[in-house]
């Protein structure tokens, strides 16, 4: 990877339509990254975005190809509910790595703005079965709930360690100038946000029981952009580009009541004994094999037989805390089960062993769907790169000396889930 | 006439309707034994699995399965209060849903739950699934109540 660019993100961005928006997060890319690089050295596009319905628009990448000025070279786009943005990643880096694109521009955006909030969760629901889960009551907080309330039921985690990752991620969002929860850096941020307290997110309001209002993720317009490049460009364009080390991606069951709950099944990381997992009934509702299953992948790609030790920092699918504390337990940060106790003791956050979410995640953030994978690109190469505090306005958001990092991207309720190591 | 909700930027409102003639294929003897009080699923002989909703093809094997009556009782798998919702459902708030275990089932089913004492609810409490009169030909004409 060689450059990255976002916008602000907010709750509605009505200045400007989508294809603006990536303009915005191209240009920053292309002209505020230090790389000899022009608008016309890119060979071509990979543009990534979840829904049609949000904008009542088909083929919006043929839009988002002309409005950049990038005919009549390649493009495609990729899709696949929340981990579209990473999907679109690794897809950038297999055309790279193919050779079938010198240099390609991933290009992700969304706007989910231009439909009332219910309608809108509607639209995400719709990403969930439409015979069976939607007519029950489709909501996907009600679906993370569910999972919630079964991972505290099999493993002890509580509302308190929950409300933890949301302070976490919602105070760092507080020193990066893009995020929508950060109204003193933010000229498009929520007015009424700001940092927070687990006192507060306890007394939220419920959503769905166990989750309150602050254990969730936000909806939001915006765009991020990430250049990925040859070894044999990216050496000449820039002094520091930053490797692909390995990706992975899983997959599991659309509805999660189909999936298995195999006594003693957890594919195990290196690290990991089968003692461990003798008497767990795996994944049921309250894990996620695919997000075990893209880290077993990418792991073994770049040789990580010990991640909390190996990594620097990660970016994660934060949809809801709960599904924080789920993932740190797939990708083998911590056993499973103990992942309420890894934010309880503070490894997670920003001056921890290994800080996730300094950007504040999809909780204090954005979570502009197709630009959240992409966006998670886009941070973990300034921060291997050091910059993360010009970029964000505030060296509080930088993890110092960090060489390697992990980005993973995750879609309705484990379907999908990518994780990518990136390194200096 | 376009409805102008904003002058600077330019903002309009757009309706959009549709209607699909959505079938549910081979699933289809789940939704009609409903009508004659009877729970009716799929299951793969080769794999020893029961799948509920309905699969004409086992996953694991991809052989065609075979339809089974099951008794429609079972326990909570887990469970959650809904105090929001999309914009379809917001008119049934507050409303409780269930994973729930049913006998003869391998899968956890996505039901809804109706209960005088929600507060009473718990994770391995006992359900039996019930069916609406009223059928609308959607999962949702299935739910659970407390089996006591
Ligand atoms: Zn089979």
């Amino acid at each position: 990877m060689v450059a990255g660019g976002l916008t602000y993100f907010s709750k509605a961005r009505k200045d400007k339509t989508q294809e603006e928006l990536a303009a915005e997060a191209a240009r920053m890319a292309l002209f505020e990254n230090d790389i000899n690089l022009g608008k016309d050295d890119i060979d071509g596009t990979i543009v990534s975005y979840f829904s049609d319905h949000f904008e009542n628009q088909l083929l919006f990448g043929s839009i988002i190809q002309d409005y950049l000025g990038f005919n009549p070279k390649p493009s495609v786009r990729i899709e696949g509910g929340g981990a579209t943005g990473g999907l679109a990643i690794r897809d950038g880096y297999a055309h790279v790595a193919s050779g079938l694109l010198d240099v390609a521009m991933v290009i992700g955006f969304e706007k989910m703005s231009e439909v009332n909030t219910a309608k809108g969760n509607e639209f995400i629901a719709l990403a969930s079965d439409t015979d069976w889960d939607f007519p029950i009551g489709g909501f996907y907080s009600g679906y993370y709930a569910l999972m919630a309330k079964r991972h505290m039921e099999e493993f002890g985690t509580t509302e308190e360690q929950m409300a933890m990752v949301a302070v976490k991620n919602r105070n760092n969002a507080q020193h990066n100038r893009f995020a929508q929860t950060n109204p003193k850096m933010n000229p498009f941020a929520m007015k009424d946000a700001g940092p927070i307290t687990v006192d507060d997110v306890l007394k939220s309001p419920y959503v769905a029981t166990p989750l309150k209002r602050l254990d969730i993720c936000l909806m939001s317009d915006g765009a991020a952009v990430a250049i990925l490049a040859s070894e044999e460009v990216a050496k000449k364009i820039t002094d520091t580009p930053i490797w692909i080390e390995g990706t992975g991606a899983g997959t599991d069951f659309m509805r999660a009541g189909d999936r298995p709950r195999t006594v003693g099944g957890v594919p195990l990381l290196p690290h990991e004994k089968k003692e461990w997992y003798k008497k767990l009934e795996y994944p049921g509702v309250h894990s996620f094999r695919a997000g075990r299953e893209s880290a077993r992948q990418a792991y073994k790609q770049a040789n990580i037989t010990n991640p909390l030790k190996q990594l620097d920092v990660i970016e994660l699918h934060d949809a809801y805390t709960s599904s924080e504390i789920q993932t740190y337990e797939d990708l083998g940060l911590t056993q499973y089960g103990k992942g309420g106790k890894l934010v309880e003791e503070g490894v997670t956050a920003i001056d921890g062993d290994l800080p996730v979410n300094p950007s504040g995640g999809l909780i204090g953030a954005m979570h502009a769907v197709g630009a959240t994978g992409v966006m998670q690109a886009v941070e973990m190469f300034w921060q291997l790169q050091g910059v993360a505090g010009k970029f964000h306005g505030s060296d509080k958001t930088q993890v110092k000396g960090a060489e390697r990092g992990l980005i993973h991207s995750h879609a309705g309720t484990g379907t999908y889930v990518t994780a990518t190591i990136m390194a200096r | 006439m376009t409805e102008i909700f904003s002058i600077d930027p330019l903002i309009i409102k757009t309706p959009y309707e549709i209607e699909y003639k959505h079938s549910y294929g081979k699933t289809t003897p789940f939704f009609t034994s409903l009508s004659k009080g009877k729970f009716m699923t799929t299951r793969c002989e080769r794999c020893k699995v029961t799948f509920l909703p309905p699969r004409a093809d086992c996953p694991y094997c991809l052989g065609e399965t075979k339809w089974v009556e099951i008794s429609g009782k079972g326990k909570i798998h887990t469970f959650s209060t809904l105090h929001y919702s999309g914009e379809k459902f917001l008119k049934d708030l507050p409303f409780q849903l269930v994973y729930v275990e049913l006998e003869g089932v391998d899968t956890v089913f996505l039901t809804r739950l109706k209960t005088k004492h929600p507060e009473k609810v718990k994770v391995g409490m006992k359900i039996k699934l019930k069916v609406s009169r009223d059928l609308e030909w959607r999962s949702s004409d299935v739910w659970a109540e407390p089996d006591e």
